[in-house]
């Protein structure tokens, strides 16, 4: 009998049975608490209701909305295309795939920031890459989205700018009707040249 | 970390270049294993020869218990690995055919071309039958499509089925293998015995 064969056979006896020891169950890799505190003192996990409502009007399909509010509020109000996970259901295995997909930003959104912010808390602990957070919930998506502000007469340019954009999009999420009020016809006073009197007769 | 494809590690245009990679690799173990020889496949049959079954039943346990530490020590997410969908009825009488082809060729189509690769004369007609069985097969095939899709379970293990854990299996299937390496050992020695013509 071939020492070798009997040293492989134990060998492999004990690896198969080492296998009833290997816990299979789920365990979520977690990032480093110092990277991890980097990342949450830094702003560029926000992005602005502006950009969001940007992203739905071009369709942009690398965006994937989750709304983390309960279904009930879901139900009532949600962005367009945007799924509901609700905030205790976030670490269940039926929404796992909608994380981590490469190339897909995900955008949290909550009534305001605070659900949301801790959304990406866990996405972020879990390891998850490209989860941002609606900054302002959607409080802030009714003050500048659906009811956009006019701004003051001696703001500067660039805040018109935006304010246009905002009524493009009050129009295209709430179906408004281009409001004729803002622009102010001026009368323009017309002046007519006198008539000059040609002599008459000839010469 | 694995698999490195649905991890987004790499990208799916390595498919080509892993998948020849693999066959070099493949080819060469078959090869070096000895399945270029028709004897030594058929052996199996004839009690001689169990060296297929030895080399298929080590890469089946090595595979199943090495799967599951990986998956372990987090190098292979076993829940994102491809799994063949089951067609339970067709792949029973697909098995039995393949069998019996094994038997009368001395060949499965793998190692046919790794016997090519040596210039065997007769693993250059087995995979001209090859290619003429995989031709009447695909003429053929409306006759019994229903059948090829019949028996569908989905892209399913054993564990799925019986919902046995898939340790016990990986553990049964290493008992079954070992057992038969060393009682196919004992009945390869007894044959041996009695063949004269053929030297070993």
């Amino acid at each position: 009998m071939n020492r070798n064969y009997f040293f492989l056979t134990v060998l492999m006896l004990v690896l198969a049975a080492g296998t009833f020891f290997l816990n299979r169950e789920p365990e979520y890799e977690q990032i480093k608490p110092e990277k991890l505190l980097y990342d949450i003192i830094q702003p560029t996990r926000y992005v602005t209701t502006d950009q969001v409502a940007r992203f739905i009007i071009d369709k942009d399909p690398t965006l994937e909305l989750v709304d983390v509010r309960s279904a009930a509020s879901y139900d009532h109000f949600s962005l367009n295309n945007a799924i509901n996970i609700p905030f205790d259901s976030l670490l269940s295995p039926n929404y796992q795939d909608y994380f981590g997909i490469p190339g897909t930003k995900v955008v949290f959104y909550s009534n305001d920031d605070i659900l949301a912010d801790q959304a990406w808390v866990i996405t972020r602990r879990m390891g998850i890459n490209e989860t941002y957070v609606m900054k302002g919930g959607l409080n802030c998506w009714i003050e500048t989205i659906i009811q956009p502000k006019e701004p003051p007469e001696d703001a500067p340019y660039t805040a018109f700018e935006l304010y246009q954009f905002r009524k493009g999009a009050q129009m295209y999420f709430t179906g408004a009707k281009v409001d004729n009020s803002v622009v102010k016809k001026k009368k323009v006073a017309v002046r007519r040249k006198k008539k000059q009197k040609v002599a008459a007769g000839g010469c | 970390m694995g698999p490195l494809i649905p991890n987004g590690i790499i990208t799916g245009n390595w498919d080509f270049v892993i998948a020849l990679l693999l066959g070099i690799a493949f080819g060469f173990i078959l090869e070096a294993s000895g399945f270029s020889s028709s004897r030594n496949i058929a052996g199996v049959f004839y009690g001689y020869n169990f060296v297929v079954l030895r080399v298929f039943f080590t890469a089946v346990i090595v595979a199943m218990v090495g799967f599951l530490y990986f998956d372990y020590f987090g190098w292979l997410d076993l829940d994102k690995i491809f799994i063949l969908p089951t067609y339970l009825g067709p792949m029973i009488v697909g098995s039995v055919i393949m069998g019996f082809g094994f038997v009368l060729g001395g060949f499965c189509p793998g190692t046919s071309y790794t016997a090519i690769a040596i210039g065997k004369m007769d693993a250059l007609l087995f995979t001209v039958g090859l290619f003429v069985g995989i031709f009447i097969f695909s003429e053929a095939f409306p006759l019994f499509e229903d059948f090829y899709y019949s028996g569908y379970l989905g892209n399913v293990t054993l564990s799925d089925v019986t919902g046995i854990p898939a340790a016990w299996f990986a553990f049964a299937f290493t008992v079954i293998a070992l057992a038969s390496f060393w009682i196919t050992m004992l009945i390869e020695k007894r044959v041996r015995k009695n063949i004269k013509e053929y030297k070993f």
